[in-house]
């Protein structure tokens, strides 16, 4: 058997697509220049460190909330963050806008890594009260 | 200095600000309340990407490029922009724009000077002129297009020039020129105001033109009932917003259009008067071969046996052709057979990337004129461009290897002799014979000499063949090991394509220059020259006009005109010759507005009028036909062809193709076959291969990749699949897996439930990742009017990728 991705495993990757173990290897040959490496992304998002120290702890305090006043979605038709969102069931769509379910989000700051509004439309947030469990 | 940080900030308030009033529909808060500091100038241009058209307003501080917002002036955008547009400004700032000129030896590109480079290309010419060619753009602006045109032709008696367009709109070409006569669309995006109809033929407009998908959408968001349909082969972003999602076997579109056809004639849904007064019958000529227009202007053939023609396209017979249901069918015809609605049709590669995409316009617009629902606003068929001066840059200039400027053709010795009036030229000077079009250009010159590979230097300008050309491994990669061959790339970035290249030109791009655009609904724009280049990096048009100068200088006797004169000779306000191949002189005058002062004198022909410079400084771009008033003002044309806004429509005639092919100012109705495609899924092959674009990438990504948040959310291409296929695989989601086709093999990781939903039997892979070039997959099999290669069929299979290769 081949490893498998899990699913979390496969969206962290597309939001880290120049991810060391990654380069290493052969299936995504280097860059011939230019584009941005994984130091170098939006200066608005979060910095990949604390979105990795994050990822996947269900314990979180965060939370994300999306400000719809910023998101394209309706505009220019974006669906990023849905698409990118880990963790089913974390984000649904509301009116075609994006909509955090907090009780099911477990803050991993995904969506506002990718987020490519000019002003992120993504807003993590101190949670009130403790997440759910994480459906598997 | 303002970092990326601020630029970021900047940006990011005054677009939020765009988007709050977009949506509000609210008058624009002046950019002064935005509080981006002081010291920014703002000033217009179009967007550098999609075919759309956007205008958006630049701000410049301290020779930056620091702020961008959506231009509220802009028909055609109101000041909005999709995501690519809000960050089109960091396109220019990638940390490794190519700033000095660069020449292969022994393997390495190094650094040479201008002045070495322009003396390299133009002994390569001098050497064997008949052996050059030039492969330029869609993103060409006009003036470029229109110096490259006349430097090859005029200069060198020589038609090797294609652009990429060939790639992407040369079937549209082909439909509107057997159709009505003449090129491009005869409505314009006001049509999508008025619709009540919007069909979308294999076409994602909501990631491919979203601006122009959101005034649709904004409509409904008002409360007007406009009804969606998207006829395609894979559930996109574009269908969830639809009321009916039409999927059928691909290449099978040309059968629905029959099946639609056959039920307005048979039920009574056919528009008798209307075909009647404006409309002729055709069909493939008998004999393709006989006159060089014989493909376009077909065989007549009568009512009836057009009628019989259509005859076997019943319903039920489409339905099994293309898996769409009977009562689809019907309920498609009945649309078409309602007189009091109106229907616009749009499409975009799915019909022009298809090896019978001539046929695919042709039987289009044959529905529309059946039904008579052409000629008022919201009636009428139109192709979208994929690039910003695909049509007015490649089309109206006729950077074909076909065509002369302004619709004229190489074949016709009246248009040769018309051209060379114009451009002063010795009766005789334009070549007679057509030159290579883009595959066979690029055949061609991945085939060694002594095996009839007549091309032996080829330039390119503002694009990326290396990533983007069908068929890698055939007709881009073998130059690799023909050391005789020379390529030159005028480029901006570091790409697939200067991979190969032995000269690398560092270019100016966009706001870094003087520029004209012309998008999908003929409308012509201007900008200005806001920002300074990088380094050395100098504008295309000026790397041309210094070639063809040192070619005169080194005694080419097609760089002078009949009087003896330089080709390109511009001259200033007080009426001194300036020499505008020296780059530091190069912006004493504006070369731009002279290039396109001269090369309005050929649009008149097919009607095409273009208003002087001045007038696109003042407007957010003007379709054409644009004629002068008894007032002396310039009036711009929406809708071609119909006497309520035509100024060339006969008084009295409705609606007057006057262009038609005919010569009776009737346009042509087409009868073609359903055909099966060039390569069809099989036993070793099972899947079908689409290959495509993505909302946050304009085409091979070598502008958006740089940017980082266009890149954040679109990080590499992978290939999606129906979930039931990949599970049947065993495959898990993000997992790397092999595609392979009879031309090559990639790894990339799978993705289903993702952006795009393609039913099973079908993969689709976007085309923008360099380190993933799904066009070492495709066929490329040709239409044959059109030239145009099919980038959306070919058979494929997957399979687990090995753990540890
Ligand atoms: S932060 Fe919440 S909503 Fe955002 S990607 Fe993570 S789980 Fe999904
Ligand atoms: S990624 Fe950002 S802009 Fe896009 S839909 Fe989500 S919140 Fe909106
Ligand atoms: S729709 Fe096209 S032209 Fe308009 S902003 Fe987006 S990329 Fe630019």
């Amino acid at each position: 058997m081949s490893a498998t991705v899990s699913r979390r495993g496969f969206f962290t990757a597309l939001g880290h697509p120049f991810h060391p173990t990654q380069r290493r290897s052969q299936s995504v040959p280097a860059l011939k220049g230019g584009a941005p490496g994984p130091g170098d992304r939006c200066e608005s998002g979060a910095p990949s460190q604390d979105r990795d120290g994050l990822a996947g702890n269900s314990a979180s305090a965060l939370t994300a909330i999306i400000q719809g006043r910023f998101c394209f979605a309706l505009t220019s038709f974006c669906s990023v963050c849905t698409e990118r969102c880990p963790v089913p069931g974390a984000m649904k769509k509301e009116r075609g806008l994006p909509m955090v379910v907090p009780d099911v989000c477990t803050g991993c700051g995904i969506c506002q890594e990718v987020c490519p509004a000019p002003r992120n439309a993504v807003l993590m947030m101190t949670r009130r009260t403790a997440p759910a469990p994480v459906p598997v | 200095m303002i970092t990326r940080r601020e630029f970021n900030r900047l940006a990011a308030l005054t677009a939020a600000t765009a988007v709050a009033n977009a949506r509000a529909q609210q008058a624009p808060a002046p950019a002064a309340n935005v509080p981006v500091g002081d010291g920014i100038t703002w000033d217009k241009a179009p967007c550098r990407f999609c075919g759309t058209g956007c205008h958006v307003r630049v701000g410049v501080k301290n020779g930056r490029v620091v702020a961008i917002e959506g231009d509220q002036l802009a028909d055609v955008n109101k000041g909005l922009l999709c995501v690519k547009g809000y960050h089109v400004g960091l396109a220019l700032y990638g940390k490794d724009r190519l700033t000095q000129p660069l020449l292969r030896r022994n393997g390495v590109l190094e650094p040479i000077s201008w002045e070495e480079a322009i003396e390299t290309i133009a002994q390569r010419i001098m050497a064997a002129p008949e052996k050059f060619a030039i492969y330029g753009s869609g993103q060409w602006t006009i003036p470029e297009g229109y110096a490259a045109n006349k430097f090859i032709k005029g200069g060198l008696s020589n038609n090797h020039i294609d652009p990429n367009a060939r790639l992407c709109m040369a079937s549209a070409v082909t439909g509107y020129l057997s159709v009505f006569g003449v090129d491009e669309p005869a409505g314009c995006y006001d049509d999508l105001d008025k619709c009540d109809v919007l069909i979308m033929w294999g076409n994602n407009m909501a990631e491919m033109h979203p601006v122009l998908f959101s005034r649709v959408i904004d409509r409904r968001t008002k409360g007007e009932k406009v009804t969606l349909i998207d006829v395609g082969t894979r559930r996109t972003r574009t269908s969830e917003f639809c009321d009916h999602y039409i999927e059928f076997k691909p290449h099978s579109d040309l059968a629905i259009m029959n099946g639609i056809a056959h039920l307005l004639i048979e039920k009574g849904g056919m528009n008798a008067e209307f075909v009647a007064r404006f409309c002729n019958f055709r069909k493939a000529p008998k004999d393709p071969a006989a006159t060089p227009t014989a493909p376009l202007m077909g065989d007549a053939m009568t009512f009836d046996e057009y009628r019989a023609a259509l005859s076997p396209y019943t319903p039920e017979q489409v339905e099994k052709l293309s898996g769409v249901p009977a009562s689809t069918i019907k309920m498609l015809a009945d649309l078409f057979a309602n007189k009091d609605l109106r229907i616009t049709s749009t499409w975009c590669m799915g019909f022009n990337q298809h090896s019978r995409g001539t046929n695919a316009n042709r039987l289009c617009h044959g529905i529309h004129l059946l039904s008579g629902h052409f000629g008022r606003p919201g009636d009428a068929p139109t192709s979208l461009t994929g690039q910003p001066s695909a049509s007015g840059t490649a089309r109206e200039v006729g950077t074909l290897c076909h065509f002369l400027p302004g619709g004229r053709m190489i074949l016709n010795a009246e248009h040769r002799k018309e051209s060379e009036r114009l451009w002063n030229l010795p009766e005789g000077r334009i070549h007679p014979k057509i030159g290579h079009h883009t595959m066979l250009m690029w055949e061609k010159f991945c085939t060694s000499a002594d095996k009839g590979g007549d091309i032996q230097t080829l330039w390119v300008q503002v694009t990326n063949p290396g990533q983007s050309l069908p068929n890698l491994n055939k007709v881009f990669k073998p130059k690799a090991a023909l050391p005789d061959k020379f390529l030159i790339v005028s480029e901006v970035y570091r790409t697939a394509t200067t991979e190969l290249a032995d000269l690398v030109l560092p270019s100016s791009m966009w706001v870094e220059k003087n520029g004209m655009y012309g998008n999908s609904e003929r409308r012509t724009q201007q900008w200005f020259r806001m920002v300074k280049p990088p380094g050395e990096a100098r504008d295309d048009c000026w790397q041309m006009l210094a070639v063809a100068r040192r070619l005169h200088d080194l005694g080419h006797l097609g760089m002078k005109d009949k009087d003896g004169k330089f080709l390109f000779t511009f001259k200033n306000d007080k009426g001194e010759e300036v020499p505008v191949w020296e780059w530091p002189r190069y912006y004493e005058i504006n070369v731009d507005k002279s290039l396109f002062e001269e090369y309005r004198a050929f649009t008149r022909y097919k009607h095409k009028d273009l208003a002087p410079y001045n007038e696109y400084v003042k407007a957010r771009g003007l379709r054409w036909p644009v004629v002068q008033q008894s007032d002396g003002t310039w009036r711009e044309t929406k809708f071609r062809f119909s006497e309520f806004d035509d100024p060339y429509v006969k008084k009295g005639a409705k609606i007057q193709f006057y262009h038609s092919t005919t010569k009776d100012d009737k346009a042509q109705i087409w009868f073609a076959p359903a055909e099966k495609a060039a390569e069809e899924p099989d036993v070793e092959f099972p899947f079908w291969l689409c290959t495509g674009r993505v909302l946050e990438h304009w085409h091979t990504g070598t502008m958006t990749r740089r940017i980082p948040q266009l890149h954040a959310a679109m990080p590499h291409a992978y290939v999606e699949m129906h979930p039931e296929d990949a599970r049947g695989k065993g495959f898990a989601n993000g997992e790397t897996i092999v595609v392979k086709t009879r031309r090559g093999d990639l790894k990339l990781p799978v993705w289903y439930d993702g952006r795009g939903h393609p039913p099973r039997g079908t993969i689709f892979i976007p085309f923008f990742d360099e380190r993933m070039l799904c066009n070492e997959l495709t066929l490329g099999d040709i239409d044959p009017i059109s030239k145009e290669p099919d980038y959306k069929k070919c058979a494929a299979t997957v399979m687990r990728a090995a753990v540890n290769p």
